[in-house]
């Protein structure tokens, strides 16, 4: 008996060595964290297994710069970790050749729960999302095939394509996925709010967080809803339009008057590092948000939402300056440092 | 053992040469120049600049600008060494106008042929002083045309505006008030032209074929409120020539600015 599986071993070791061309890869299968708190994944798994090769690809061509036409501006140029992947303390980003966009950078986290992605929701699945920066003029300014020429060129592409996925190809659809396979992976779940609504480690809040909550429920979750803090909805909340920019937001998608400066309602985990505010930045600090709200919501040309209109006909939501103050408190209870930590997101 | 020694003597060696330290006066930078971006962002208080839109004033008034133009002039770049730069006077003047900013809001203003250097600080004027404008219409180059074009020059009175706001505002007594506070010298009888030195927060390095960048943001909150804070209703609605009011416009313009941040390139 000792034989035989002496003799089943050394077979099986034999067989599992290829030699030296190619190791044998065995997809290492990573699972998604669903934290209890929030809703399903929206993002379907099926059509693109994660795996630890995949998602160190996706890494790899997530800092890579040769994704630009001037092979310096990586997606971390724009996405910094730190700041929960936005562009710190820039209301716009600039890319190639100097040339400076219209929107603020939006973080990258808990994707894998969203349907459409940008302020306008120009990307309806997250593999399609990067074409939009990589394509852009004033962003990275490349083309897909130029991108895959030099992808093609490379021999660590070479081989972890061929690690990654069946066919081994280095084309677009294969790149697409293995960036959304990095990107997925990026749950922000774990702040000081989320421990306190799990019951984790005996967390609490404070008294003034606790009563941020508390407004937070009764004014601001009617829009930045469920534990992702945001209903996914596009909406105009009555932001003077910019005549520099005149930014139409989701208006260009569809020509839709009824769109007309409406923009994503977007999360407000790590808000506390992904200053300034709003779709083009125009507000550098969450008082200046808040103040907007309470006081400096306009009849911009389009159809502000209904949610602002008060009693008297006028446009905002009252808030005191007590609780401007706890709802800036309970605000920064969404900072996850776990995530902005996170070495397997970072580029060194 | 003599390969030994001699191996040793060419380690020092190494170890002594490949050691460069951080002092500049090493490097030779004689006849070096290079240029330098200045890109100055205005805002009010905690929000960037936007026409149109009404910022409110901790005195319960509140202004919307249509307009928003100053003119920078004699800027100069000290060095770490302690040397000043002052970029060529007839260059030395621009005007600001927020309609040239690119989508970040962000004017530009390039120096080119700098000295090369590591610059500590900048020192520039807001307006025109008055050795620029004893040289009268003949001396002021290209400037004089710009200005009257920008809007920036008096009609009736000789002089330029140094600063340009137009817009309204409004109080709890009066709703969209024009609001025009053009603050400049008068001839050469009241001289309002002022100057602020900044501190770049890391040396701001000045190379051949290197253009840094030096980020300058200029809250206009503080135009009203910067060292004596001003009512719109006391009649700092209407600031042109005033002997009393100009002065504290200008004092209040050149408190508005500060350096956010220096890209070296």
């Amino acid at each position: 008996m000792n034989k035989v599986i002496l003799i089943l071993v050394i077979l099986a070791l034999c067989a599992c060595s290829k030699g030296s061309q190619e190791d044998a890869y065995v997809p290492v299968p990573v699972e998604v964290e669903i934290p209890s708190n929030f809703p399903n994944i929206v993002y379907n798994l099926e059509n693109n297994q994660i795996t630890e090769a995949g998602f160190e690809l996706g890494k790899k061509l997530f800092y890579e710069g040769r994704l630009s036409a001037n092979d310096a501006i990586s997606c971390g140029f724009c996405h910094e970790q730190a700041f929960a992947f936005t562009h710190h303390e820039h209301t716009v980003s600039h890319g190639l050749n100097g040339g400076v966009g219209k929107r603020n950078t939006q973080p990258i986290q808990n994707l894998a729960y969203q349907s459409e992605f940008m302020w306008d929701g120009a990307a309806t699945h997250l593999d399609l999302q990067p074409i939009i920066p990589i394509t852009a003029e004033v962003e990275m300014g490349e083309t897909l095939s130029n991108v895959m020429s030099k992808l093609r060129a490379d021999t660590y592409y070479q081989n972890q394509f061929g690690k990654v996925f069946e066919d081994g190809e280095i084309n677009s659809e294969n790149m697409l996925k293995a960036l959304s396979q990095f990107m997925i992976m990026m749950v922000s779940s774990n702040s000081k709010y989320d421990k306190y609504v799990r019951n984790e480690d005996n967390i609490g809040l404070t008294s003034t967080e606790l009563d941020g909550l508390k407004t937070f429920k009764n004014k601001c979750s009617s829009c930045h809803a469920s534990d992702l803090f945001t209903d996914q909805s596009y909406r105009n909340t009555g932001l003077p339009v910019n005549p520099k920019l005149n930014d139409k937001g989701r208006y260009a998608i569809f020509e839709n008057t009824g769109d007309l400066y409406k923009f994503k309602v977007p999360s407000l985990r790590n808000i506390e590092k992904t200053n300034p505010y709003m779709h083009d930045g125009r507000f550098l600090t969450l008082e200046a948000v808040l103040n907007f709200y309470d006081s400096g919501i306009v009849e911009n040309g389009g159809d502000v939402d209904t949610v602002f209109k008060k009693e008297d006909g006028s446009l905002g939501i009252t808030l005191s300056e007590y609780e401007k103050e706890s709802l800036i408190a309970f605000l920064k209870t969404l900072t996850d440092n776990a995530f902005l930590n996170d070495e397997r997101f970072s580029e060194f | 053992m003599k390969i030994l020694k001699f191996t040793f003597a060419l380690l020092l060696c190494a170890t002594f040469s490949s050691c460069t330290s951080d002092d500049d006066n090493a490097e030779d930078l004689t006849g070096q120049t290079g240029d330098i971006v200045i890109k100055f962002d205005n805002g009010v208080g905690d929000q960037d600049f936007i026409f149109g839109t009404s910022y409110n004033r901790s005195n319960g008034e509140s202004f919307k600008l249509e307009t928003l133009k100053y003119i920078v002039s004699n800027v100069r770049f000290k060095d770490n060494q302690g040397n000043t730069f002052m970029y060529p006077v007839d260059d030395n003047i621009f005007i600001v106008n927020e309609t040239d900013g690119n989508n970040a809001g962000e004017i530009l203003v390039t120096l080119k042929n700098v000295d090369a250097a590591n610059y500590t600080e900048v020192t520039f004027g807001i307006g025109v002083d008055q050795a620029r404008f004893a040289l009268g219409a003949d001396g002021q180059g290209d400037f004089l045309a710009e200005a009257q074009d920008e809007g920036m020059m008096w009609t009736w009175a000789s002089g330029y505006k140094f600063i340009r706001l137009d817009g309204t505002y409004t109080s709890n007594t009066v709703t969209d008030e024009g609001l025009n506070l053009h603050m400049g010298s008068v001839g050469t009888t009241l001289d309002n032209y002022k100057e602020t030195t900044l501190n770049f927060p890391n040396e701001v390095l000045v190379r051949e074929g290197k253009t840094p960048e030096i980020h300058i943001k200029a809250d206009l909150m503080m135009a009203f409120e910067g060292i004596t804070s001003v009512n719109f209703a006391d009649g700092y609605d209407q600031v042109h020539v005033d002997a009393v009011e100009t002065p504290v416009i200008a004092a209040n313009v050149a408190s508005m600015f500060t350096v956010h941040h220096v890209h070296n390139n």
